[in-house]
């Protein structure tokens, strides 16, 4: 709903993304002091930021799969390491350059991922869940078995940090910004996919895949193309990982990552390209507040123990996402655009 | 006439003599540098959230109980203090990548507290970089085996521990054929299919002291083995080894008791003869089986490890039990402050940094004693992150029910990297 007096007198303004001058005003304010953080920011800040820009592009693509498109996906963990295995084995033994590796390791998990996204078209619901699972353990078994001179087997690859011409990104500040203008990209493509065409295909196989086809929508396209998509995301995401923490491991992409991923956006409301990154920073924020909370509670509360209120946390932690599947299912997007709305038609309840 | 009067002097006298104490107090304080402490900081990354959070408690109050009781003994003398400072990791990669740069920036340690693989995955690139050592409490891996390392290991790698047992126990068994080895292993983490690799890569080199007959492939938390070990039991396997948790210990042994076989199982120290036996439902269960690693064996007979822990406990009021996890932390402690306490004796009154540890603990080996008895005696060198000779284990085994050391110091073989 727009402000009141704002109307669009185009198509092309109305499907605008940023539609009135205060809103433009806000995005360029938002991006700016993103841009500029690491020169005021502590270096933990700046640390959590690139690890929440990283997961929120791994993210943004389970959103386009499974909030999007309806296909329900726990293996875009597995997504994620072969787009980081990709990235790194190109990086490190073929030598190529981070803007080469990256988009290919992208395109390595998209073929992954299309490969479970064709078994998406006969199959939906529980039966998509377990398929996708299998990637998990399909990626970890095939990692760990094939030649160690091919994926480095259980010894992982180790990255050398990403460099362009005239710069190297090994401090923490160089990173942040290589991820941050990654990050708005992919965030800006995800965008673009949802008021496009594509993502008015996704919605409508996600709301009914049989009225869908009938209505000319062609259904085994349109959800191969989402899982095509969301591995894609999540090879990018693999790869930016990749030169962060320049070692990887089949360990560091478990099923547990996928199953936080999905509530990640079941916290920031399915289906909106927004919620994905707020549930991604919810999420992580919850996560550090109990990181730094934790050693505090038991400085002042010595009899319980570190191992029963870093336990206790955490426990806290996922009864906060069971709240939000119980009481607010859609997430907090939709809890923003009732307020929004609220806001808007004040003093009018409607 | 003209009377002089008396001039009291005496205050003058006590101000003059104040004066006096507190210029020879102040030239005293300078003088003598053991009353100007120069604090240290030592990052401790621990799990008190994720799959090892129940051992935590005593891993960490060991760990610190070992500062403690140097900044005493050895660190006042040197006017040097060290502070541990526990930051949860979860065992979170993710979550030890995004920590770093904070502590870094808020510590700057000169040495990091590891617990395992994540810290290692997460900081490896970083701490060459950042000049500051790690130590770990584990055991060591093969794909860590590399030159140059920061990170380092109180103990080889698990294949050097499992090694050395089926030397021993060659020994023990007599005879002149191979001893036949059945490896029950998964592949859900690299750690468990490096040590079996490291085990077929020796048992490779040495055709005439070790065979293995097969090793077995099993879920991470296998619930049955009947199958499997039958398996080994009809290719003669004489003993099994079983380096990755309690629940594949569990399931093996109750494999072994439906089969009714009395095949000895070797296990490690993470999944110690106690932990497993507490799993399986008493440690008579295990009878007959084994431990091995390079480090103390927490049994009830009085050892020189179990007298410190005394120690500790009494006088420093740490509150831990004698078991593998305290084992364990104090083991990467006693590492990590010798290190610093010989950089500090290098430096010479300077201040010390983390490349100053990193090379203390390579041109300074550590006595036994010096860690009492907790370790063995190490020597570090740049071929790798643990020491690679000179190396030793401790054999814990249950007899009549009893948990006891049965061979203390057993050489460790040479084992090439694989």
């Amino acid at each position: 709903m727009d402000p009141s007096g704002v109307f669009a007198t185009s198509f092309r303004k109305d499907l605008a993304l940023v539609r009135t001058r205060g809103q433009w005003a806000w995005l360029i304010g938002f991006l700016a002091v993103l841009a500029l953080l690491p020169f005021f920011a502590e270096a933990r800040t700046l640390a959590v930021l690139t690890s929440i820009v990283i997961m929120s592009v791994v993210v943004l693509g389970l959103q386009i799969t499974t909030g999007m498109a309806g296909q329900i996906n726990l293996g875009q963990a597995a997504f994620m390491g072969v787009g980081a295995y990709a990235t790194a084995v190109l990086a490190t033994k073929a030598g190529w350059p981070i803007w080469a590796a990256l988009p290919v390791g992208g395109c390595a998990a998209a073929v992954f991922g299309l490969v479970f996204g064709m078994s998406a078209v006969r199959i939906k619901g529980f039966y998509l869940a377990l398929t996708t699972i299998a990637a998990q353990f399909l990626f970890h078994f095939l990692v760990l078995n094939l030649p160690s001179s091919w994926l480095g087997g259980s010894n992982g690859i180790t990255v050398q940090p990403a460099q362009l011409p005239g710069v190297r990104f090994d401090t923490d500040a160089s990173l942040y910004w290589l991820v941050l203008a990654v990050g708005a990209l992919m965030a800006f493509g995800a965008y673009g996919i949802a008021r496009s065409r594509h993502g008015r295909a996704f919605v409508a196989v996600r709301d009914d895949d049989v009225a869908s086809g009938i209505m000319g929508i062609d259904v085994v396209r349109t959800k191969a193309v989402a899982f095509l998509v969301g591995a894609f995301y999540a090879g990018i995401g693999g790869g930016l990982w990749a030169y962060y923490v320049r070692f990887v491991a089949v360990d560091q992409f478990t099923l547990f990552n996928s199953i936080w991923f999905i509530a990640m956006i079941i916290v920031g409301g399915m289906g909106s390209i927004t919620g994905a990154i707020v549930g991604v920073v919810v999420i992580r924020l919850v996560q550090e507040a109990i990181t730094v909370a934790g050693p505090q509670i038991v400085e002042h509360l010595p009899f319980l123990g570190g191992d029963v209120v870093f336990a206790a946390m955490n426990i806290f932690l996922g009864g906060i996402i069971a709240c939000f599947l119980i009481f607010e299912p859609k997430g907090l997007m939709h809890r923003w655009a009732i307020l929004k709305r609220s806001y808007r038609l004040w003093p009018f309840p409607y | 006439m003209f009377k002089a009067e008396k001039v009291d002097h005496s205050w003058a006298r006590a101000v003059a003599c104040g004066v006096a104490a507190v210029g020879v107090s102040f030239a005293a304080v300078a003088a003598d540098p053991a009353r100007a402490q120069t604090t240290y900081n030592i990052a401790g990354l621990a799990d008190f959230s994720g799959p090892y959070a129940d051992i935590m408690k005593d891993y960490a109050a060991c760990r610190q109980g070992v500062v403690q009781w140097w900044n005493d003994e050895a660190g006042k003398p040197l006017g040097v203090k060290l502070n541990v400072k526990d930051y949860d990791t979860r065992y979170d990669v993710a979550q030890t990548a995004s920590l770093w740069p904070g502590i870094r920036a808020e510590l700057e340690p000169v040495a990091v507290f590891g617990l395992g693989g994540p810290d290692v995955a997460a900081l490896q690139e970083r701490l060459p970089g950042d000049k500051v050592p790690m130590f770990m409490g584990t055991s060591g891996y093969g794909y860590g085996w590399k030159p140059g390392s920061w990170i380092f290991n109180a103990r080889a790698t698990y294949p050097h521990e499992a090694a050395a047992f089926m030397e021993w126990f060659r020994q023990k068994r007599g005879g002149d054929g191979p001893l036949k080895l059945g490896i029950i292993s998964s592949e859900a983490s690299p750690a468990y299919v490096d040590i079996h690799k490291g085990m077929e890569h020796y048992a490779k080199e040495n055709p005439t002291k070790l065979q293995v007959v097969e090793v077995i492939y099993a879920e991470v938390q296998p619930t049955d083995l009947t199958q499997q070990v039958n398996r080994l039991v009809r290719k003669g396997a004489e003993v099994i080894q079983i380096q990755t948790n309690t629940a594949a210990v569990v399931a093996t042994q109750r494999a072994l008791q439906s089969l009714g076989k009395n095949i000895p199982i070797m296990v490690s120290a993470h999944n110690s003869l106690q932990a497993s036996g507490k799993a399986v439902g008493g440690i008579q269960q295990l009878e007959g089986s084994f431990e091995s690693y390079g480090m103390a064996v927490p049994t009830g007979e009085k050892t020189q490890a179990s007298e410190f822990h005394a120690m500790l406990r009494d006088k420093y009021k740490m509150n831990a039990n004698f078991n593998v996890p305290c084992l364990m932390g104090m083991s990467q402690a006693f590492v990590a402050v010798r290190s610093i306490e010989n950089a500090v004796k290098d430096a010479g009154g300077k201040r010390i940094t983390g490349e100053d540890v990193r090379k203390a603990l390579l041109t300074h080996p550590i006595p036994s004693e010096q860690s009492f008895g907790v370790l063995p005696d190490l020597k570090y060198s740049e071929e790798a992150p643990f020491p690679v000779e000179g190396l030793s284990v401790n054999i814990g085994s249950i007899e009549k029910g009893q948990y006891r050391i049965v061979a203390e110091k057993v050489p460790v073989p040479k084992v090439t990297k694989w």
